[in-house]
C-alpha cells in the first residue's frame, strides 16, 4: 500500500498544481486488521468546481483484502482478492432559488462480484437556509459469482447470480441556534435476488455441513438523528448521534455514537469518538441447525453479523494544516490527518485495528 | 402512514419555532465539525466496513448497496 499511496501522493501534487478550477483533491490510506482478515485500502478523491453553482466529485479506491475467513472463500490458505471502486457524481446549486439537485453512479469490480448503482438527489432549502429538506434515490445491481472459491475440485458447482436494490431517503436538517444544528434521516432500503453468501457452509444436525439459504429479498429501514453543538469559549464541537434500524429479517439495532472535536489553535484539531453497537440478530440465525428440511427451516445461516451482538468503537484523531510547517498558499491549507480505531466486536469476528493517513489539498485557479 | 405524516408535521412545527439564525450569525455553523467531520474517503470506507460486520445498514442518507460484502 506504500507505493500505492506515494503514487497518489504524486497524482496529488501534480493535479494541485495544473487545476484550472476551485476544488480539492484527497488521497487516504486505510488499514484494517482483525485476525482472520487484513483489508488494505488506498483511495483517492476529487472534487472541483463546474460551472456556475455546479460540482463535480469522484472517487478511486482499490481494496486489497487478505483472508482465511472461509465466508470469503478462503478454503485452508489465506488468500488475496483485490476490488476495484470508481464512482463520481455532480451537484448544481440553481441560481436565484434555495435548490441543489445531484446525481451520482458508482462501480466496482472484484473476482466474484460486479456491482453498480445510479442514484440522485435533491434538496430545498427554508427560512433563510434554516431549514433543509432533502430527498435521494437510487438503484443498484450486482452479478455475484463464486470465482474466488480455492477448492474448485469434483463437486464443484459454479455459482452465477443477481442481487438488485433500491434505496430511498429523506431527511430534515434545522439550525437550532447559533451554535447548534440538527438533523433527522430515514432511509429506507429494499433488496431481491441473491443475497446469501456463495462460500458459506451451515451445521445441520441430520446433513452435516450445507450451503447458506437465504431469503430473496430484504426491506431495510434506518431512523438517524444528530445534533452538532459549538462550543465558542472552547473551540469545541460536541457531536451526538442515535440510529435505530429494523429489517424484516427480525434485526434490531441501536447505535449511540458521540464525538468531541477540539481546535488547539488555527492550525491543529484533534478528535475522540466512541460508538456503540446493539444487534438483536435475524430471527432465523442459529449457531446449529437441527435439520436441513425447508419445511421446519427455510433459512440457514452462519453469517456472524446476523447473529445477536453487541460492540464498542473508539476513535482518535489528529489533523493539522500545512501552515503549521511554513507551507503558504494552497499547500498552507492542505490538511493532514492521522486516525486511529479499536473496535471491539463481541462475536466470531473479534476485534479489530483500524489505521487512517490522509492528506487533503485544495487548489484553485 | 397517518403515523408517520403526525410525526413529520410535529417535526415541521417544532421547526418553524426555532429561532431564525442570520447569514451573519452563522460563523460558527460553518466550522469542519459541525457540517461535516469526517471526509468523504473516511465516511465510505466506514460505511462499508460496518456493512460488511454488522447486520443493520443506513442512516446516512447516502447509498450502501453492492459493496461486495454479503
Amino acid at each position: 500500500m506504500r507505493v500505492q499511496l506515494i503514487r497518489a501522493i504524486a497524482i496529488v501534487a501534480v493535479l494541485a498544481g495544473i487545476a484550472r478550477a476551485d476544488g480539492e483533491v484527497s488521497v487516504r490510506g486505510v488499514y484494517y486488521k482483525e485476525h482472520a482478515t487484513r483489508v488494505e485500502q488506498p483511495m483517492i478523491d476529487a472534487r472541483f468546481d463546474a460551472g456556475d453553482g455546479g460540482s463535480v466529485d469522484a472517487h478511486f479506491l482499490v481494496d486489497a483484502i487478505t483472508s482465511a475467513s472461509p465466508g470469503s472463500g478462503a478454503a485452508n490458505m489465506p488468500f488475496t482478492e483485490k476490488r476495484y471502486e470508481l464512482g463520481g457524481g455532480f451537484t448544481q446549486q440553481l441560481e436565484d432559488h434555495p435548490i441543489r439537485w445531484g446525481v451520482l453512479a458508482r462501480a466496482s469490480v472484484e473476482p466474484d462480484y460486479e456491482s453498480g448503482f445510479f442514484g440522485g438527489r435533491f434538496e430545498h432549502d427554508f427560512a433563510d437556509k434554516n431549514f433543509t429538506f432533502a430527498l435521494a434515490g437510487g438503484i443498484g445491481y450486482d452479478h455475484i459469482t463464486n470465482a474466488g472459491a480455492q477448492f474448485a475440485g469434483p463437486g464443484f458447482t459454479a455459482i452465477s447470480e443477481h442481487l438488485s436494490n433500491t434505496l430511498l431517503s429523506g431527511s430534515i436538517t434545522q439550525v437550532l441556534g447559533k451554535n447548534t444544528v440538527g438533523s433527522l434521516t430515514y432511509d429506507f432500503a429494499y433488496f431481491w435476488g441473491y443475497l446469501a453468501n456463495p462460500y458459506r457452509t451451515v451445521i445441520t444436525a441430520d446433513a452435516g455441513l450445507v450451503p447458506e439459504r437465504m431469503p430473496d429479498y430484504r426491506a431495510r429501514h434506518a431512523f438517524a438523528g444528530i445534533v452538532r453543538h459549538f462550543l465558542p469559549s472552547t473551540a469545541t464541537t460536541l457531536i451526538a448521534a442515535y440510529r435505530l434500524y429494523t429489517d424484516d429479517w427480525g434485526m434490531l439495532s441501536h447505535t449511540p455514537e458521540v464525538r468531541v472535536v477540539q481546535a488547539a489553535g488555527d492550525d491543529l484539531e484533534v478528535g475522540l469518538g466512541f460508538r456503540y453497537y446493539h444487534q438483536s440478530g435475524a430471527s432465523f440465525f442459529k449457531p446449529v441447525y437441527p435439520t436441513v428440511q425447508p419445511q421446519f427451516e427455510p433459512y440457514l445461516t452462519d453469517d456472524p453479523k446476523l447473529s445477536p451482538f453487541d460492540g464498542e468503537t473508539i476513535t482518535a484523531r489528529f489533523a493539522v494544516l500545512g501552515r503549521a510547517f511554513g507551507f503558504e498558499g494552497n499547500w498552507g491549507d492542505a490538511r493532514a490527518e492521522v486516525i486511529v480505531e479499536y473496535v471491539v466486536q463481541h462475536n466470531r469476528f473479534g476485534n479489530a485495528g483500524i489505521g487512517h493517513v490522509a492528506l487533503t489539498v485544495p487548489f484553485s485557479d | 402512514m397517518p403515523g408517520v405524516f403526525r410525526v413529520v408535521s410535529v417535526v415541521f412545527l417544532l421547526a418553524s419555532a426555532c429561532a431564525v439564525v442570520r447569514p451573519h450569525e452563522r460563523e460558527n455553523l460553518t466550522r469542519p465539525g459541525m457540517t461535516s467531520d469526517r471526509g468523504p474517503g473516511e465516511a465510505r470506507f466506514r460505511q462499508h466496513q460496518t456493512g460488511a460486520r454488522e447486520g443493520s445498514d443506513g442512516g446516512t442518507g447516502e447509498p450502501g448497496g453492492g459493496c461486495g460484502c454479503n
